[in-house]
């Protein structure tokens, strides 16, 4: 008798856990709403953009502002969209102008609305400033309409990297083939020589057929074995602690790269460690990368192989400055 | 009623007590040691920091004289390389490769002991590099 009582009671709890509420339609706010989303990916590098898409909407009366304040000044080219964008059928983004192009003062950009709407999605172009370097940068975005109302919304803290990179530098043996870390430069061999104290690295191609040579990075310093038939100009000696990856496809250095879904990120200098590298590396080819350490230890760097030729490659850097 | 309860206690532990007795020893490494007494290596990689082979040609494997005997490609950083070994099934290898590894001193090459799936036989293999010239 007792078990069957206990058995009811579970039914019934049962039952009960499977009744369905009414289900009643969500009353929209009749108050000024805003969202922001970051659209960019990735380490937030100085001198490259961070895109943010800013949405504001009111059910009655009409929008007036959408506006953008940074903690830290966005660079020159820092602006607000004043088209709300749309996706074509073609799947292309359709641009419909709802204000006047935006104005920037200082930390703060401003698109007025000069259309009655009551919705739109701007988005916001931040050009990260040589001062953000190493800091943390947080935009507040506010949203006004007529009525008076405004709304805001916090974006960040987002960290800028201490680092910084140089894309597509042109190499060529014989020639454009002294590579400074420090200046993110490539010298020839009368530059190099009015440079010698910060030539870092030395390009050079050749096509063996007793081993595998290739293109090479190769620190002045390295025995000469290394540099067949090279003449470095006076006084460029310097010994760079590399090592070598493959197939390392940053997205930032090689942004078409079909696997490129790779950031190299300040943790990544932090971290690796060259001190038992050699100061050498040769046999490298397209998709090929160099991690590096100059020798005054001031800096570490990864130079990624975009493409090569017979005798000439096109590479870009990442860099670190060390403490 | 009170019997077959008792019978069925006394089975499950006598079940759970013979399911949970060690047939199968295992090493200190938490290998299963097997009755396999091969003992040998079938195959040498070599890859560098890039992981990428750094090999030239295949390795020469001596099974008998216990060599593996390697050709590296010139300019190859000796000193921070990823051997990888094939075994015989159930085989391993002491001392263990936990990461780059240094080969510069060619003058005293590495060794590596192979260990057979029984645990009781133990060859020693001496891999020698050779850098390929210029």
């Amino acid at each position: 008798m007792r078990n069957i009582v206990i058995a009811i009671a579970g039914l019934a709890l049962f039952a009960a856990s499977c009744k369905k509420s009414d289900y009643a339609l969500p009353t929209p706010s009749t108050k000024l709403q805003n969202q922001a989303i970051k659209r960019t990916l990735g380490p937030n590098i100085v001198g490259q953009v961070i895109e943010f898409a800013y949405a504001g909407a009111i059910l009655k009366g009409k929008l007036t502002s959408f506006q953008a304040d940074a903690n830290i000044a966005g660079a020159a080219g820092t602006y607000m969209e004043y088209r709300s964008f749309y996706t074509a059928s073609t799947g292309a983004d359709v641009g419909v102008p709802v204000g006047n192009p935006s104005v920037t003062k200082a930390t703060n950009t401003t698109v007025t609305f000069s259309v009655d709407t009551n919705a739109a999605t701007l988005r916001y172009y931040y050009v990260i400033p040589e001062e953000a370097r190493g800091k943390t940068v947080t935009i507040t975005f506010t949203a006004k309409s007529n009525d008076g109302e405004s709304i805001s919304t916090v974006m960040g803290p987002y960290t800028i990297a201490k680092m910084d990179m140089k894309l597509n530098m042109k190499l060529t043996d014989g020639n454009a083939m002294y590579i400074s870390i420090g200046d993110t430069a490539v010298y020839n061999a009368t530059d190099a020589a009015a440079h010698a104290g910060s030539v870092d690295l030395v390009y050079l191609y050749r096509n063996l057929t007793t081993s595998a040579f290739n293109h090479a990075l190769v620190s002045p310093a390295a025995d000469p074995v290394y540099l067949p038939g090279v003449t470095l100009p006076t006084g460029v000696n310097r010994s760079t602690k590399e090592l070598k990856a493959f197939n390392l496809q940053d997205h930032n250095l090689a942004p078409t790269e079909q696997y490129g879904g790779i950031f190299i990120d300040d943790i990544d200098f932090q971290t690796i460690d060259l001190s038992n590298s050699p100061n050498y590396a040769i046999n490298l080819k397209a998709d090929a990368g160099v991690w590096c350490q100059t020798a005054d230890g001031k800096y570490k760097a990864y130079i990624f192989f975009n493409s090569v030729g017979a005798g000439t490659a096109t590479v870009s850097m990442k860099r670190y400055k060390l403490n | 009623m009170k019997r077959n309860l008792s019978i069925a206690i006394a089975a499950i532990f006598v079940l759970s007590t013979w399911s949970c007795s060690k047939n199968t020893p295992v090493d200190s490494d938490g290998l299963l040691i097997t009755t396999r007494r091969e003992c040998s290596v079938s195959s040498f990689e070599l890859l560098g920091t890039d992981f990428v082979s750094v090999r030239v040609g295949a390795a020469v494997i001596d099974t008998v004289a216990q060599t593996v005997k390697c050709t590296v490609q010139f300019g190859t950083d000796l000193r921070n390389l990823y051997p990888q070994f094939s075994l015989a099934q159930d085989c391993k290898l002491d001392p263990k490769i936990t990461g780059l590894t240094d080969f510069s001193d060619l003058a005293h090459p590495r060794q590596w002991t192979v260990i057979s799936g029984d645990r009781q036989i133990k060859k020693t293999y001496t891999v020698t590099l050779t850098v390929q010239p210029r």
